[in-house]
């Protein structure tokens, strides 16, 4: 205890950072599993995504975390609460979430949890520790990312709008009303 | 790779046909389109291109598994007249659809660099989702695409995952760079590399539906459109093979002792649970389903024999089970629009139960022997291409000398023939007051190539031999 | 010119964070505690005069928007590509801009296509 107490004192003010924002983010993705209320759900989502961006930025992944904000925490939570309004909140159903269910969830989660653990501190499971010689802070940055993307990895940049127009056409092939149905 | 930009292009055409007031020149546009794209793929070959900055391999290899891909979906395809009449089909859409996905296909099986295979895997995913749930009104179809789409973007998530750590151990994505720190490790492999090649399999096995990653596959088989659940258990699963073989054999033969087990094991479990789950089946739709798992198995019985003939075993095995299904589910499409007919005015049994099939081949000998081949074809009986891609596949396993796989699977293969022939027996042997049924010139023409290149390739198996 | 590119460098970002957060939490609890408050059925009501409410807020919606959500996300996404081409705009040269072109345009085309099918109309 004593030990970790004297780790904790020699953290630097990124280490600190770590730190609050890993239990924030753990905390608050815990709390998007428990809430009762969707709605309260997918704030907490958000409280969680910016967390991770938070994260990003100590990774000095900048360019990351401003998509993470502006894509997922924005607009993919804007589809989210959508789908919450669309679903018939006054009934209160909770046949499908019995008991069993709900202790294999938890049983499989903390499989998974434990099994994660002891992969990721095994020690062949160590990943080199930076180089302080060859160490470039810059990688990250949007600079960096957009000269690969548009340089090696523009087939699959390319190929990636037609992931798009395969999403767009399934949506609106799914989701557009005919003439003759009902409004909603 | 001249494939998938046309094909990139041709979609996008389609879909703008979709705005003509006929509807008329849909299939022939996109019958051609697919021509087009088969013939400009043989463009390279015999040679090995890397395009791209080494992104997209063309070989004859990928070569033959595209020219694969695009036959099958010609034909599916090419069965689809239907849609012409039905209003509430939007057929400009569908192909389109179809044709974006088998870029995914394509990318799936030359990609040299794993952020290739992740964006082919969504095209093929994310389209096939949309293509499940395509028959609105239909709530079956609603539910199939929604258990689709739910349990495949969760294993999406588990291979994006497995990549992330192979790519943490090895420090690159090229199935180079990753040959490259498997086969030769500075300080021995890290544990990371192993869970990510865990989860990688997970998810490609999840796509081609191997046991245990197979419970969705008869819920969505079932609950799509049927030309599009032909589709799906032809060009996904071919796919999916082209992808799984090209990440064993090239950047993980080096750990082949690690994986083989796990392989075997999941073959093992694919064999028995396809096999003799659909015994019971009553639907022949579902019966199918069950029927492309246990194919799936007997794919995966090349992959934990990788060996030199592997290549070969598993072309013509996709080649021989893509024909045989296509026949199957066009005859099926068939009979159940029959089927459906009557039951408006009579009331009858479900359209595609084995009931259906009742007398069938009475009134139309042409179906019923489409359909005799290649249910022989899928149950492997000789002189039918199954048998011989059942006997390449068998030899791998006895060449890497895995003799207990091998008892596995022809043990199963032998229950095989109990629910293919109980089709036969219902076409052949039963009676059942079937008005001769309608056939379209052009939907004869494809069941007659089918079934011709299903009895030739069982005749003389070396016609292919000599083209990779 | 500072090279080194530190999360520490972030330090004036986070304080501005505080401060706007600080601001509005500030601004919330003041009002909440200085203002007078009066309590009544009719001032509890959402609309405190005009005709009365009907049942409550949770009604379905149109699909259409959601249809125009999911359009709004791939855009979105999609603009996100534009931000590195722009930073590395002069660098790619020629050969950017005509990559950047080709994906616009196949996205284009499916603008395109959404606007025909009518996907964006309000009756």
């Amino acid at each position: 205890m004593s030990e970790f107490l004297n780790q904790f004192k020699q953290l630097t003010a990124t280490g600190y950072l770590f730190w609050v924002l890993a239990i924030l983010a753990l905390l608050s993705a815990v709390w998007v599993v428990t809430a009762r209320n969707p709605i309260h759900s997918v704030l907490a989502l958000i409280a969680t995504f910016f967390c991770l961006s938070g994260h990003y930025i100590l990774l000095n992944a900048q360019f990351l975390a401003a998509v993470n904000i502006i894509v997922y925490a924005g607009a993919i939570m804007v589809l989210f609460l959508f789908t919450i309004m669309f679903l018939n909140l006054r009934r209160e159903d909770e046949e499908s979430k019995t008991n069993l269910t709900k202790m294999a969830a938890v049983v499989v989660g903390g499989l998974l949890m434990v099994m994660l653990i002891t992969i990721f501190r095994a020690k062949s499971a160590q990943v080199p520790t930076f180089n302080p010689v060859s160490f470039d802070s810059r990688t990250g940055l949007v600079e960096n990312l957009g000269s690969i993307l548009y340089s090696d990895y523009i087939l699959p940049f390319e190929l990636a709008s037609v992931l798009f127009l395969v999403a767009m056409v399934g949506a609106v092939m799914l989701g557009k009303r005919e003439a003759g149905d009902r409004h909603f | 790779m001249f494939p998938i930009v046309l094909l990139s292009v041709f979609g996008i055409l389609l879909l703008f046909l979709g705005f003509l007031k006929s509807r008329a020149i849909l299939l022939p546009a996109a019958l051609l389109f697919l021509l087009v794209s088969l013939a400009v793929n043989f463009i390279d070959w015999n040679k090995t291109y890397l395009y791209f900055n080494g992104m997209l391999l063309s070989d004859n290899l990928s070569m033959v598994f595209t020219a694969i891909v695009l036959g099958s979906a010609f034909m599916v395809v090419a069965l689809s007249g239907s849609f012409m009449e039905d209003e509430s089909a939007q057929p400009a859409e569908y192909y389109g659809i179809l044709l974006f996905s088998l870029v995914g296909a394509l990318m799936m099986i030359g990609f040299e660099n794993l952020i290739m295979l992740f964006v082919g895997v969504e095209i093929l995913s994310v389209a096939m989702y949309v293509l499940t749930g395509s028959d609105k009104r239909n709530l079956r179809s609603n539910e199939a695409a929604l258990k689709y789409f739910l349990m495949g973007a969760f294993t999406t998530g588990i291979m994006l995952f497995g990549m992330a750590l192979l790519y943490g151990a090895t420090g690159s994505f090229t199935l180079g760079g990753i040959r490259a720190y498997a086969v030769n490790p500075q300080v021995g492999l890290s544990l990371l590399f192993y869970v990510g090649l865990l989860m990688l399999l997970i998810g490609l096995l999840f796509k081609v539906s191997a046991a245990p990653f197979h419970f969705w596959t008869p819920d969505v088989y079932d609950g799509a459109p049927t030309l599009f659940t032909a589709f799906m258990s032809t060009v996904v699963k071919t796919a999916g093979f082209a992808a799984l073989f090209r990440l064993l054999s090239i950047s993980f033969s080096g750990v082949y002792t690690f994986w083989w087990t796990i392989l075997a094991i999941i073959t093992t479990l694919t064999l028995v649970a396809g096999n003799i789950t659909a015994v019971y089946q009553n639907s022949f739709k579902r019966m199918m389903a069950y029927s492309s798992i246990s194919h799936a198995g007997y794919l995966l019985i090349g992959l934990a024999a990788l060996g030199q003939q592997t290549k070969q075993a598993i072309v013509f095995y996709s080649l021989a089970y893509s024909v045989a299904t296509i026949a199957a589910f066009g005859v099926l499409l068939l009979v159940a629009r029959q089927r459906n007919a009557e039951t408006i005015t009579s009331g009858g049994s479900s359209s595609e139960s084995f009931d259906a099939f009742n007398g069938l081949a009475r009134q139309n000998p042409l179906l019923g022997f489409a359909m005799a081949v290649s249910m022989l074809s899928l149950a492997g009986i000789p002189l039918t291409a199954g048998f011989w891609g059942k006997f390449y596949m068998f030899s791998t396993a006895v060449e890497r000398g895995q003799i207990w796989l091998l008892v596995v699977a022809v043990l199963m293969s032998a229950v095989g023939i109990y629910y293919y022939f109980r089709v036969i027996i219902a076409m052949y042997f039963r009676e059942g007051a079937t008005a001769p049924i309608r056939v379209a010139p052009f939907y004869r023409y494809v069941l007659v190539v089918a079934t011709l290149l299903t009895i030739g390739l069982g005749i003389a198996p070396g016609l292919l031999e000599g083209l990779f | 010119m500072n090279t080194s590119y530190l999360p520490s460098d972030y330090l004036p970002v986070l304080i501005q964070l505080l401060l706007a957060l600080g601001f509005i939490v500030t601004t919330m609890i003041v009002t909440h505690s200085v203002g007078p408050k009066r309590k009544s059925q009719k001032k509890d009501d959402p609309f405190e005069c005009g005709i009365p409410v009907q049942g409550d807020a949770r009604t379905p919606i149109s699909i259409k928007y959601f249809l125009i959500a999911i359009l709004f996300v791939l855009f979105d996404v999609e603009v996100i590509f534009l931000y590195p081409w722009a930073v590395n705009f002069k660098g790619l040269g020629l050969t950017g801009f005509i990559e950047m072109i080709l994906f616009m345009g196949l996205l284009l085309a499916g603008f395109y296509y959404v606007i025909r099918k009518g996907v964006l109309k309000w009756e």
